[in-house]
Formats: C-alpha cells, sequence, structure tokens
C-alpha cells in the first residue's frame, strides 16, 4: 500500500500546488510575515520597548495555534472527500488501482505536506525578522524549532480529525468550525480533566511558555493545568494516527453518492 | 467462454427509489449499448461496474472478479464519466500524466501514454492549455482521453458523445470502433439512438431499472412483430384509402394529418395490410406519393417496448 499512498501524495501534492485555494491560504499565512515586519519597523521607530521573543510568543499563541494551523487543518481536512463528490472527480479516483485507505492516507499527506510548507514559511520568516539582530544567539534557533515541531504536530492533529470528519459527514465543515474555533477555544479555560478533551491543551502543555502570565494576552494562559511534555507528544501522535486510521477504515467501506 | 462483464441479479436501491432491479447479463467483447431514457439506471449499472456503487442484492464481476473494493480490476479498466468534471486548475497534459501516475507508471511512461491520448482524441495542438478553457468537445474527448490512456481491455463510456460536434462525434465513433477491432470490450450508454447505431447492433434496452430487451438490431426488430406498426401513406385520395381499409380486421388505429394528405395506419399484421394495399393500388385508380413507416427505427423500437 505505500507505493499506492506514495502515487497519490504526488498526485495531489501537485494538484494543491497549483490549486486556488492554496493560493488564497499562503497569502492568508503570510499575514504573520506581514504583522513581523510592522512591528519590527515600529519598534526600530522606538515605539515599542518589549522583548521581540515575548512579542512573537503573543503570534504564536494568537495567530499561529489557535487560528492558522485550525483554519488550514479545517479547509484542507474537511475537504479531502466532499471536493471530490462536489467536485464529481470521483470516478477518477474510485476507478483507478489505488485502494480507499491509500487514497485517503494519500491525500491526508499531500495537505499536510501543502499547510506544513505554508506553516513552516510563515513562522520562520516572522520569527526571524521579529528576533535577527545584535542580541540573537544560537539557542534561539532551538527555540523556533521546538515551536516549529509543536505546531506541525497540532497541525497533524488537527488534519487527521478533520480528515475523519469529511469522511463521516456530508458537510463537515459545519462539526470542524464548531469543533476548531468553539469547543478549541471554550474547552482550555475549564479546569481539570475536562481541558484535556481538546488538541490546543496538549499543544499549549508543548510551548515552553505555557507558565506565562504576563503581558496583554495572558488571559490565554489561564487554568492551564498542563501535561507532561512526552505524554503530551504521545497523545498528539496518538490522536493523529487514530482519527487517519479511522478515516480510512470508514472510507474504505462506505459508500459516496455524487449528487446530481 | 467466460464472459467479459457478468451481472447476477444485480439490485439497487437509493432509499426508496429504485436504480436498478434484477439485472442478470453477460457482456463479450465487442461494443455493447445500454439505451435508455435519462433515469433508466444506466449510469447506476455503469457506477457498479466501476466501483463507485455497492449493489444492494446480487453482484457484478469483471473478468470472473467482484468489483466492489477490488483495485486490481482498475488497471484493465477505463471509465468515462458522464458528469462534466476535471481538476480544473490541469492542463490536459498534466490532468492525464496525473492520473496515469495513479496506475504506477514513471514519469516518462505517464508522459508518453499521456500525448498519445491526446493524439488519438485530436486534443495535442491544446495539450499545455488548462482544461478550464477547454470547449465542451474538448472536455469530452480529454475525459475520453483518460480512459483510454492506460490501454485498458474493457471501456466503460457513459454518454461519450455528448456534446461533441459531428466531426469530433465520428472521429470518435471510429475511435471506439478501432478499440473493438483490437478485441477490447466496450460497454457505452446513450440515450442519442442513431449514436448507438453507428456504433454498434448489440443492444441493450433498459428502462425503469430493468433489462426491457437485449439483442442484435435485428433481434430487436423482430420483437416489434409482437407489437402495432405504424405506416404512413401520403396521397391526395387520402380519405378515400382510410374508408376502403376501414373494413379490414388487422388494422388496428387510423389518424389523419389532412395538412399533408396522409394517413397513418396502426396493425399488427403488417404482410396482410400490404397485400391488401397491392390490391387496391392494382384495382383502382388510387394515387399514392409516399409510404414510410414513422416507427421503422430504435426509437421506435424503443418506445414500443417500454409502452409510451
Amino acid at each position: 500500500m505505500t507505493t499506492e499512498i506514495k502515487r497519490v501524495f504526488s498526485f495531489y501534492f501537485f494538484l494543491k500546488k497549483k490549486s486556488s485555494r492554496t493560493k488564497i491560504f499562503f497569502l492568508l499565512s503570510s499575514a504573520a510575515i506581514l504583522l513581523a515586519v510592522v512591528i519590527r519597523v515600529y519598534r526600530l521607530a522606538g515605539h515599542w520597548a518589549e522583548n521581540s521573543q515575548i512579542i512573537f510568543q503573543n503570534i504564536l499563541m494568537v495567530f499561529f495555534l489557535q487560528f492558522l494551523i485550525v483554519i488550514l487543518a479545517l479547509f484542507y481536512g474537511t475537504s479531502i472527500v466532499p471536493e471530490e463528490l462536489e467536485g464529481k472527480t470521483w470516478p477518477y479516483l474510485s476507478s483507478r488501482p489505488v485502494s480507499k485507505a491509500a487514497i485517503i492516507i494519500g491525500k491526508y499527506l499531500s495537505s499536510l505536506a501543502v499547510t506544513s510548507i505554508m506553516l513552516l514559511s510563515a513562522l520562520l520568516l516572522s520569527y526571524f525578522i521579529l528576533n535577527l539582530d545584535r542580541d540573537f544567539q544560537l539557542k534561539d534557533i532551538w527555540t523556533v524549532v521546538s515551536y516549529s515541531l509543536v505546531l506541525l504536530l497540532g497541525l497533524a492533529a488537527y488534519l487527521s480529525f478533520f480528515t475523519f470528519l469529511s469522511t463521516w459527514l456530508a458537510k463537515p465543515i459545519l462539526l470542524g468550525l464548531a469543533f476548531g474555533f468553539g469547543w478549541e477555544n471554550v474547552i482550555q479555560y475549564f479546569p481539570g480533566t475536562t481541558q484535556k478533551l481538546s488538541i490546543v491543551h496538549y499543544l499549549k502543555s508543548l510551548l515552553p511558555q505555557y507558565t506565562s502570565a504576563s503581558g496583554r494576552l495572558s488571559f490565554l494562559f489561564i487554568r492551564l493545568e498542563p501535561t507532561s511534555d512526552w505524554l503530551a507528544i504521545l497523545i498528539l501522535l496518538l490522536i493523529t494516527v487514530v482519527f487517519l486510521g479511522l478515516a480510512a477504515l470508514l472510507f474504505s467501506n462506505k459508500e459516496y453518492l455524487i449528487q446530481d | 467462454m467466460t464472459a467479459i462483464i457478468e451481472a447476477r441479479n444485480l439490485s439497487r436501491w437509493y432509499g426508496n427509489v429504485l436504480g436498478i432491479s434484477e439485472i442478470n447479463l453477460e457482456i463479450n467483447p465487442g461494443i455493447t449499448a445500454l439505451l435508455g431514457p435519462n433515469g433508466a439506471g444506466k449510469s447506476t449499472f455503469m457506477k457498479i461496474l466501476t466501483g463507485q456503487l455497492k449493489a444492494n442484492i446480487g453482484e457484478a464481476r469483471i473478468f470472473g472478479e467482484k468489483v466492489w473494493n477490488n483495485r486490481r480490476i482498475f488497471s484493465r479498466l477505463g471509465f468515462c464519466p458522464e458528469d462534466d468534471a476535471f481538476y480544473e486548475e490541469l492542463s490536459g497534459l498534466e490532468f492525464l500524466s496525473g492520473l496515469l501516475s495513479l496506475y504506477g507508471f514513471n514519469q516518462a511512461e505517464c508522459s508518453r501514454k499521456a500525448r498519445q491520448a491526446l493524439d488519438l482524441v485530436e486534443l495535442a495542438d491544446v495539450a499545455d492549455r488548462q482544461v478550464r478553457s477547454y470547449s465542451r468537445g474538448m472536455r469530452q474527448r480529454i475525459k475520453l482521453a483518460q480512459a483510454i490512456a492506460h490501454d485498458p481491455e474493457v471501456l466503460i463510456l457513459d454518454e461519450p458523445l455528448s456534446g461533441l460536434d459531428p466531426l469530433s462525434k465520428r472521429h470518435i465513433i471510429k475511435l471506439i470502433k478501432e478499440f473493438k477491432n483490437a478485441g477490447k470490450t466496450i460497454v457505452i450508454s446513450s440515450h442519442i439512438l442513431p449514436e448507438v447505431e453507428a456504433l454498434t447492433s448489440e443492444i441493450i434496452l433498459i428502462h425503469q431499472g430493468k433489462i426491457i430487451a437485449r439483442g442484435d438490431i435485428y433481434f430487436i426488430r423482430d420483437l416489434i412483430d409482437t407489437h402495432p406498426h405504424m405506416i404512413r401513406i401520403k396521397s391526395p385520395q387520402f380519405r378515400q384509402l382510410a374508408t376502403t381499409m376501414a373494413g379490414e380486421d388487422y388494422l388496428l388505429k387510423m389518424a389523419f394529418e389532412p395538412e399533408d394528405q396522409a394517413v397513418i395506419f396502426e396493425t399488427h399484421d403488417r404482410d396482410r395490410f400490404f397485400n391488401r394495399l397491392n390490391e387496391l393500388l392494382l384495382s383502382s385508380p388510387l394515387a399514392i406519393d409516399e409510404i414510410t413507416s414513422p416507427d421503422d427505427n430504435l426509437q421506435a423500437v424503443f418506445d414500443y417496448l417500454v409502452g409510451k
């Protein structure tokens, strides 16, 4: 099945590179770069004295963690099956010698690759625009690498969950929106184990600055009862594998009808 | 010889709506046409054959193997869907190469086979243009190209000639006939009768999810003998002709077309009707301008059999 997954991946990676959706989301993710440029210019003019690492952490928590990875995963994940049905291109896929599980996994990986490129390019560029100065140290590279890895884990987990929704529901976007921007935002303020029923909880647990309670956005950190690093990584990987497995299983056995 | 395509008691519903019911058939190499009006069940049958739908009852087999979730058979099968749908951002060449890559061909093979298929459907000169800029006829041809590009043994073509201009239509008909001559099995659906007649004489009439007749065109024509025939006679004395024939027991119905000076007879015994007509022509000064059979074509056979 690996070769079949590779074939599907290559085709869809190529297709996604050319799609207008990718161009739009690439522009959206570039908003972080633009923001970093504006802040940098503002700081150079001597208006914002706050530590640039703290400023970037705020961008990371608000824009990247709670918005960009969720929206990228939501739009790419929930469209994996519906785009073939609504676009009526499903017959081209279903009549090829590739298993349905390979179709789902291949499409998932191609979406993950494209969104990862968008995410990483925006994250790295905005980080370096804000922080590359005389005070920049080698350890700062590890900081941004660790941020990137955590966000990639989050993207993989969200994308897997939304891929599952797309194999299960005819219109998965609504439930996806409610989950990504409703449940995930609200549940993290609940004390105790309830907050662990979200993906964002494990991502926040992994971010080095999760205990920070300073700054204008400190309310985002309150009530977080972090999970240990390795357990958080394990749970995120488990979420990714379980939902992707369920998606592949469901897609292999369910019948999908093109509506006329 | 084992049939290439077999359907056994194949039935499929969409909720309470019947798609196809108890379809039993075997299809051998050559061109077989599925003929029926929209909603007859042609596309449902083809979707089952191409693994998009699962039968509720019965099974479909291709090369002796079950179709549902059996990807092995798809390297030997090409499918041209009815819907006008594409990955619009791709060029014609990219569209074909991309789909070919799913068969496991390497990049060079994909490109070679894609160009070959584009040549066959006469789209080589627009290979690098985006599919979204293609005309309806070009889109129809590229759809056919993706079905034939990997040189399959079985071709399932859902309304492949719709939207084509007469020249392209003739070209595609010729191409499909060449596949037939190469020993391939082709199943084609259409509701345009002259297209079917131009392609094959092996016809399956399908209506309301059931096969109502199957055979070559001559067999289908024979079926007509169990149904009334229509004979239209144009004559300046059409009323006199109608009066003379009115008493014949094999005559079922008469209809007049005064503006054309014509009368249409409906009879269940064509031979006796024409014998009597000959007698009349010899014994009276009746002038006849034209004798035609409005039902002497495939459409009429179809209409009779579905009880229109």
